[in-house]
């Protein structure tokens, strides 16, 4: 009896029990729990206005939003949002990686550089890059007038053509950075000898990017784009700080909608609903990470 | 004191078992070596045996103690390994005194027995060294130092030589022969160097497959091979194996090829192996089969001469001969074969006739 | 037979390409914080002059004066009216929380960066060098929580944090800090304790340590750069979280930074150079141990990413 309790519970079991239990614990009270109870909320029609009366209503929450035009309105800015920034994140990331893959002097001051928007708070950005698209002391306009590409200054963030476009320009800025240095490490794991064989086979520097450099860059590039992806369609710090899902609704986004729905208009039933929309279209885009997280594990 | 005991000791990964119910007892004081190629067990078995792999199944026995499920730090056995395994972080002498001060040994103590065994194993000027700044040789030296420095009863060794060139593995190798008589402990050995298992084993316990195919001293092993695999395992140049029949006069056929064996060695019309090892070979004489080859190739090693030959029916042999033998390929040499020194496995299952 | 000339033209043309794409990203990384900067170190009438000052013509700390005496200057609407807009007198109501906000970041980011560490290096290592049953179920169910965006746990977390009573303390923030950085971490950490060579764990349990003593012989000296990374990382995540602290506290005794900022921010009356010192401010200690660390953090933040 005793000899078959051993046996399960082992010193190798009781001591990890004691090692992973800490973490265990944190983690249920504060994602678990909170994610299943977040799933009963979004069953219940909960008013914070109207504490006493939480009628449970099932799925009606669910189907609330979906017949809700503020949340399509919200699903095309989100998409379009993620779709630039993703796109030019990469893009850039792709740029600023050949360029400090190379060796020459300074590579360091700048891979050191490099950090300094991945290390600045997005509040921080946001009010920045704000006061950099000020419609009277920017430096946007102020630089535009001074080289004659602009006659005269215009209210960036109020056109809503173009909200969408600095606020991704803002988020591209501090992002682009971790992926760059994802890539470069990709890079660096190219082996030389490819590079050898493409030269002495007669490929051009062009080339020997596009046999080479970018088949290799692929699982990077994987990893860069599906975690882009995770983290631009749940920006609102930019929004907030920014235009508050201006102007009209030109920035009206589905992690801005949430915050309203939730935080002004105290709707927490739709609210979780919506989180639970968006995160299981987030789980969705990300299960491909953890598939192949996990297969090297 | 210490005598090891198996029984039934079995490993299994999900459905594939490493090693199969071994029974297997090891004495005290005795120079046990596992045997083997790769993936046959002979690792899984010593890692069971120190604790470091769950045993699935079986018991496990330090004399009278059951140490099945007592983990490694509780075992007091003493371990060394294929890669050497000293801490990066810690000086040499560190290195050697770190079990005997997670045990609390006094200070003084510790310093006197790293300072002992560092004399025993020569390596006192490298004391305050790190470990990436010696040789591989050193390396191996420190872990020794580090396994004898506690005075196990049991010492494990998990082919600790084989990262060493060819010198350096023979010199180490008598120095371990030097401190298993020295520290007259138990040594359970792992290596798939049939040469180290010969030189240093009291026993060698051959394994393929999860199972041991022999336990037996190296002369026995070498000269009954229990089967052709641990006939072929053994012996360099590889023992010849040669398919054939037993005739009903009682000798080995095969084609063209008719050696008379001893009386009643195989029942007429099985189906065998003839296994010859290359070094039985002599000139024709009494009592002696005659065996004419012709020479393919003449390999002289200085010391000896290695001959391949196709003797009767076209059966290629790889021969060691004497270096004052004369041969010259394509010429056909006389051949005497001592019938007792032929080894006869039956074709099907492949053990020893 | 001559030797043929080492050809020129590449090299140069290379040394050309290179210049000019390292100016383009210095001034594409570096210039917008410059001249954040920058406009810190003016008076409201210097930048907002037409056309601006590129450089503050003097070096004026008045700004950061303001920030950190402004416990100490009395916020009235009648000082905020005397206050001439022209010369940057114009503080916020809330300048005199911005110091004890940046308190509040710092105890919170130190508890975090330790309490992380402290966590994710015991869990890291019973997954990664212990064969219990359960092993891969606790990953998964760590690497789950990984996945969960922020967003999905905002409003629950305020409904727990709330009924428990947490609600504007800096515990609050804590506890939720360590749910976002400690699945990340024990992943950085689980993939550098699998670099180190099993043997090693194999020598330290034969010579006596238990899981304790391999943990503490073996993987904690040999992963210096991985929990530097760790502990870099969790202090810069919590330094810049904005969302949960917006939610979670409501006041002085637990509001960070980036929300004092924030108010500062949708304030029209607030002048722009108080503003700009004040993200200069918040700006400091995360760039600086960003680059202090550098070495670790590109280690540590790419360790497993690309490994295979």
């Amino acid at each position: 009896m005793l000899a078959a309790l051993n046996r399960r519970f082992g010193y190798d079991e009781r001591s990890a029990a004691i090692l992973v239990f800490p973490v265990v614990a944190v983690l249920l009270v504060v994602a678990a729990y909170p994610i299943l109870y977040s799933f009963w909320v979004s069953l219940h029609d909960i008013v914070l206005t109207r504490p006493l009366r939480r009628p449970f209503v099932g799925f009606d929450n669910y189907l609330r939003i979906f017949e809700d035009e503020r949340f399509w309105l919200a699903v095309s800015r989100t998409t379009f949002y993620t779709v630039v920034t993703v796109a030019v994140t990469t893009l850039l990331a792709i740029l600023v990686a050949l360029l400090l893959n190379e060796a020459f002097p300074g590579q360091r001051l700048l891979a050191a550089l490099l950090l300094v928007p991945w290390a600045t708070p997005s509040v921080v950005n946001g009010l920045m890059w704000k006061w950099i698209y000020d419609p009277t002391y920017g430096l946007l306009n102020a630089l535009l007038v001074q080289l004659g590409l602009l006659d005269r200054y215009r209210a960036w963030l109020g056109d809503p053509d173009l909200t969408l476009l600095l606020i991704a320009n803002a988020a591209i800025w501090k992002q682009m950075p971790l992926a760059a240095l994802l890539l470069i490490v990709t890079m660096k794991a190219i082996p030389d000898d490819l590079y050898r064989a493409a030269k002495v086979d007669g490929a051009n520097v062009l080339q020997r990017f596009a046999h080479v450099t970018l088949p290799a860059l692929r699982p990077g590039l994987m990893l860069v784009l599906v975690y882009e992806t995770m983290i631009s369609i749940r920006h609102f710090d930019l929004f907030l700080i920014m235009t508050q899902g201006g102007p009209g609704d030109a920035s009206f986004v589905l992690s801005w909608l949430i915050y309203v729905e939730t935080f002004r208009s105290l709707r927490f039933g739709t609210g979780a609903a919506m989180s639970y929309v968006l995160a299981m279209v987030t789980f969705l885009l990300s299960w491909a990470v953890i598939r192949w997280l996990g297969k090297r594990i | 004191m210490a005598t090891i005991t198996c029984e039934q000791l079995t490993k299994r990964y999900g459905s594939v078992v490493a090693v199969d119910r071994l029974d297997l007892t090891i004495q005290h004081g005795e120079f046990m070596v596992l045997l083997g190629p790769s993936g046959c067990g002979k690792t899984t078995t010593l890692n069971m045996i120190a604790g470091l792999e769950e045993i699935s199944d079986g018991t496990l026995r330090f004399d009278a103690k059951d140490v099945t499920w007592q983990p490694p730090h509780q075992r007091e056995v003493a371990m060394v390994f294929q890669s050497y395994a000293l801490y990066p972080n810690k000086s040499v002498r560190e290195n050697i005194a770190f079990p005997l001060a997670l045990r609390r040994t006094p200070r003084a103590e510790i310093a006197r027995a790293v300072q002992d065994v560092a004399e025993q194993l020569e390596i006192s000027h490298l004391l305050d060294r790190r470990p990436s700044q010696l040789s591989g040789g050193q390396r191996q030296r420190v872990a020794l130092g580090r396994a004898i420095v506690r005075k196990p009863s049991v010492f494990l060794m998990d082919e600790p030589l084989s990262n060493l060139d060819a010198t350096l593995r023979v010199s180490m190798r008598s120095l371990i022969k030097h401190l298993h008589h020295r520290l007259r402990a138990t040594f359970v050995y792992v290596t798939h160097d049939q040469a180290e298992a010969m030189t240093l084993a009291d026993r060698i316990a051959v394994m393929r497959g999860g199972l041991v195919q022999q336990l037996d001293t190296p002369e026995g092993i070498y000269a009954r091979p229990a089967n052709t695999f641990v006939a072929s395992f053994l012996g360099s140049p590889q023992i010849n194996l040669v398919e054939g029949e037993i005739a009903p006069d009682g000798s080995f056929v095969r084609g063209a090829l008719r050696l008379r064996l001893p009386e009643g060695a195989a029942a007429p019309g099985r189906a065998v192996m003839l296994g010859l090892r290359p070094e039985d070979v002599a000139p024709p004489g009494p009592g002696l089969v005659t065996l004419e080859a012709r020479v393919d190739l003449v390999s002289p090693l200085g010391s000896e001469t290695l001959l391949e030959v196709i003797a009767p029916g076209d059966v290629p042999l790889t021969l060691r001969v004497p270096k004052d033998w004369r041969a010259r390929e394509g010429e056909v040499l006389a051949l005497g074969l001592d019938p007792a020194r032929l080894h006869l496995f039956d074709r099907a299952t492949e053990s020893r006739l | 037979m001559a030797r043929a000339a080492r050809p020129v033209a590449p090299r140069i043309l290379r040394a050309l390409l290179l210049t000019f794409f390292s100016a383009l990203f210095v001034l594409y990384v570096a210039g917008p914080v410059a001249w954040l900067v920058s406009s810190s170190l003016q008076t409201e009438a210097q930048i907002t002059a037409v056309p601006p000052n590129w450089l503050p013509p003097e070096m004026n700390l008045s700004n950061f004066d303001a920030i950190l005496n402004a416990a100490e200057r009395e916020v009235t609407y009648e000082t905020r009216r005397q206050g001439d807009p022209a010369t940057g007198g114009f503080l916020p109501s809330g300048a005199a929380n911005l110091i004890p906000s940046l308190w509040n970041s710092l105890t919170v980011g130190l508890w975090v960066a330790a309490l992380n560490l402290l966590l994710s290096v015991t869990a890291a290592y019973a997954i990664a060098v212990i064969d219990f049953r359960g092993r891969r179920a606790t990953l998964y169910t760590v690497l789950a929580t990984r996945v969960v965006p922020d967003i999905a746990l905002i409003v629950p977390l305020f409904l727990v944090i709330r009924n428990l009573g947490l609600i504007n303390t800096l515990g609050a923030l804590v506890v939720t800090y360590l749910a976002i950085t400690v699945p990340f971490t024990i992943f950085i950490l689980i993939s550098y304790f699998e670099g180190i060579p099993r043997d090693l764990y194999r020598a330290a349990r034969i010579d006596g340590c238990g899981h304790w003593g391999a943990l503490r012989h073996v993987y904690l000296p040999l992963s210096l750069p991985a929990l530097v990374a760790s502990l870099t990382f969790a202090f810069l995540t919590s330094w810049n979280e904005f969302v949960f602290a917006l939610v979670l506290t409501q006041n002085v005794a637990a509001q960070t930074l980036p929300i004092v900022i924030s108010g500062f921010v949708m304030d029209f009356t607030t002048s722009f150079s108080f503003v700009n010192a004040a993200g200069v401010i918040a700006i400091i200690p995360p760039v600086l141990m960003a680059v202090l660390f550098q070495r670790y953090i590109v280690s540590g933040l790419t360790a497993g990413a690309v490994k295979g």
